[in-house]
């Protein structure tokens, strides 16, 4: 068998692209999905508008569909980029791409089907709010996809970079690590973006005159949901862009390979935990926005405290990086 | 299918840099401000006070985005800064459907356009912020909630700036791509118009509005 460099590339971006796409593809669908069964729930409870409900159902799963597409971009390219006389090192980078895209639309897919699905569910409610709810719906579900936008930049990196200066031994691990560090991290983010988007059309729903404090509330916890995701590509531009020497044995790879992967996997509980808190917070806004101020000093200190898990993963992989 | 990830580039040397002008962006780019003057002349030339069905058009666009600007901002910096989300979503608009016409292409499907849209964006923003809220109170929205926060802060600021032109120029790039890819499996025949239709009109109207409605979001976050 033929095991020339070329070919192991070859390999390598064929094997990306399934796992980029295969993964890609689970999030945004059931993202969908969700959007798709609150409309006919809305429909049914209130039939006289169900063509309004039916069009922002699909402008809802259009921008769902964002994740999967970004996925599909990144398939694609790494099927039919040219990479002739690339040096072996660069089938890492091809592997690290197609993990980080593909993981990296997973929670984003499923979390921006959220506030389409609520969106339609408050239309129903408060067909006179509708406007306002296409809107904050859009703005919601556009903003729980920068986890996905920040994988994407990850693998385009990856895909476009010349790697041909680091060494193959420690450098394969490292950009496979910062793959799975984006790409892990961006999987708790994107659903917390999610929760608070939908708790945020939720509560337009139910007061359409507070739009003004649930937006801003949204946006901040939302902001604050996708800290771990900006660890997580802190973290995979270190392992990108860090000279690292050349080296026999494996356990500097490892120690690579692992501090992506542990602030990755740290990532993913605080995203989802501090969009509980976030998704909270915007729903009694609604409710009650004279203690508008109150309630998103409580949600930052409890984001705050949630996220200190995924703090303890990044100095792990900080040490793993920088000590090991 | 050799022209994936190949762009026609203009390098002007000067001095010891090396200008990259990308010249189908640039083309694309003037075709759409052409079309927009077009557009202009169109909707304003020969008022009436019964207007005429494309005077219509102009006045129900004008009407709609003076209105969600005036949601977010407020009356006062609506008179200001309305017309900008206007003419930034008609340009993004005829940006994003320029790519149905034949030998066309969309210019936000550079990252350079969306980059160079979203900068102005951030700007904007934080020259309204510094405005309305005087320096030492912008300067001191970035050391909350506690001062340690400030990395924190900044990155987040940053990352505004890169989630939403990613977030435009990853949209069309992909529609283009998959309309070419998957023209290219079926011979052009039967699925380009629809995926033109999808894609290009469909999305592009989505994404315009989102990237308008970020601006304006961004905006009203660097007021309050």
């Amino acid at each position: 068998m033929d095991m020339s460099p070329e070919t192991i590339v070859a390999m390598a971006a064929y094997s990306g692209a399934g796992i980029c796409i295969g993964f890609g593809a689970i999030g945004a669908a059931v993202g969908e999905g969700y959007t798709a069964a609150e409309a006919n729930v809305a429909v049914s409870r209130n039939t006289e508008i169900s063509g309004d409900i039916f069009k922002n159902m699909l402008v809802g799963q259009a921008v769902a569909e964002s994740a999967s597409i970004f996925a599909l971009v990144v398939a694609i390219l790494l099927l039919f980029m040219d990479f002739h006389g690339a040096p072996l090192i660069k089938a890492a980078a091809l592997t690290g791409s197609g993990l980080c895209m593909g993981l990296g639309a997973l929670g984003s897919g499923i979390g921006s089907g959220i506030p389409g699905g609520q969106a339609c569910f408050g239309i129903a409610r408060q067909p006179a709010a509708m406007n306002r709810l296409t809107t904050n719906m859009l703005i919601g579900s556009a903003v729980c996809q920068t986890p996905a936008i920040f994988s994407m930049v990850v693998a385009l990196l990856l895909l476009f970079l010349d790697f041909s200066a680091m060494p193959f031994q420690p450098g394969w691990a490292a950009l496979i690590g910062a793959g799975l560090s984006t790409g892990l991290a961006s999987i708790g983010s994107g659903y917390g973006g999610g929760t608070v988007a939908g708790a945020s059309c939720e509560g337009v729903a139910r007061q359409p005159l507070s739009v003004g404090p649930v937006t801003t509330t949204m946006l901040v916890g939302q902001a604050v949901a996708q800290t771990p995701a900006i660890f997580g590509l802190l973290i995979s531009f270190i392992l990108i862009f860090r000279t690292v020497p050349a080296t026999e044995s494996l356990a500097p790879a490892m120690a690579l390979f692992s501090a992506g992967l542990c602030t990755g996997l740290g990532g993913i509980g605080p995203g989802v935990g501090n969009g509980e808190a976030g998704g909270g917070a915007v729903r009694w806004v609604a409710r009650n926005s004279a203690m508008a101020a109150d309630l998103m000093r409580v949600m930052l200190v409890g984001q705050a405290v949630s996220q200190s898990t995924a703090i303890y993963a990044m100095v792990i992989s900080l040490v793993l990086i920088f000590v090991m | 299918m050799g022209e994936l990830g190949r762009i026609h580039q203009l390098l002007v040397p000067v001095g010891g840099l090396r200008l990259a002008i990308n010249l189908e962006v640039v083309v694309m780019t003037w075709i759409v401000i052409l079309l927009l003057i077009l557009f202009g002349l169109a909707t304003s030339r020969r008022r009436s006070l019964v207007p005429r069905p494309i005077q219509v058009v102009g006045e129900i666009l004008l009407a709609q985005f003076y209105g969600l600007t005036e949601d977010a901002l407020g009356e006062d910096l609506a008179k200001k800064y309305a017309p900008m989300i206007t003419a930034l979503f008609i340009f993004l608009l005829f940006s994003n459907w320029l790519g149905i016409i034949p030998h066309l292409e969309e210019p936000t499907k550079d990252l350079n356009t969306t980059l160079s849209l979203g900068l102005m964006g951030f700007a904007v923003a934080h020259y309204v912020g510094i405005r309305s809220k005087g320096f030492k109170a912008y300067i001191s929205e970035y050391f909350q909630p506690i001062f340690f926060m400030l990395p924190l802060n900044l990155i987040g600021e940053v990352s505004k700036i890169v989630s939403i032109s990613f977030r435009l120029f990853g949209n069309i790039m992909g529609g283009s791509i998959i309309i070419m890819v998957v023209s290219y499996l079926c011979w052009n025949l039967l699925l380009p118009p629809f995926l033109n239709a999808f894609f290009g009109i469909f999305v592009g109207t989505v994404q315009a509005f989102v990237f308008t409605m970020l601006t304006v979001v961004y905006i009203a976050v660097q007021v309050k």
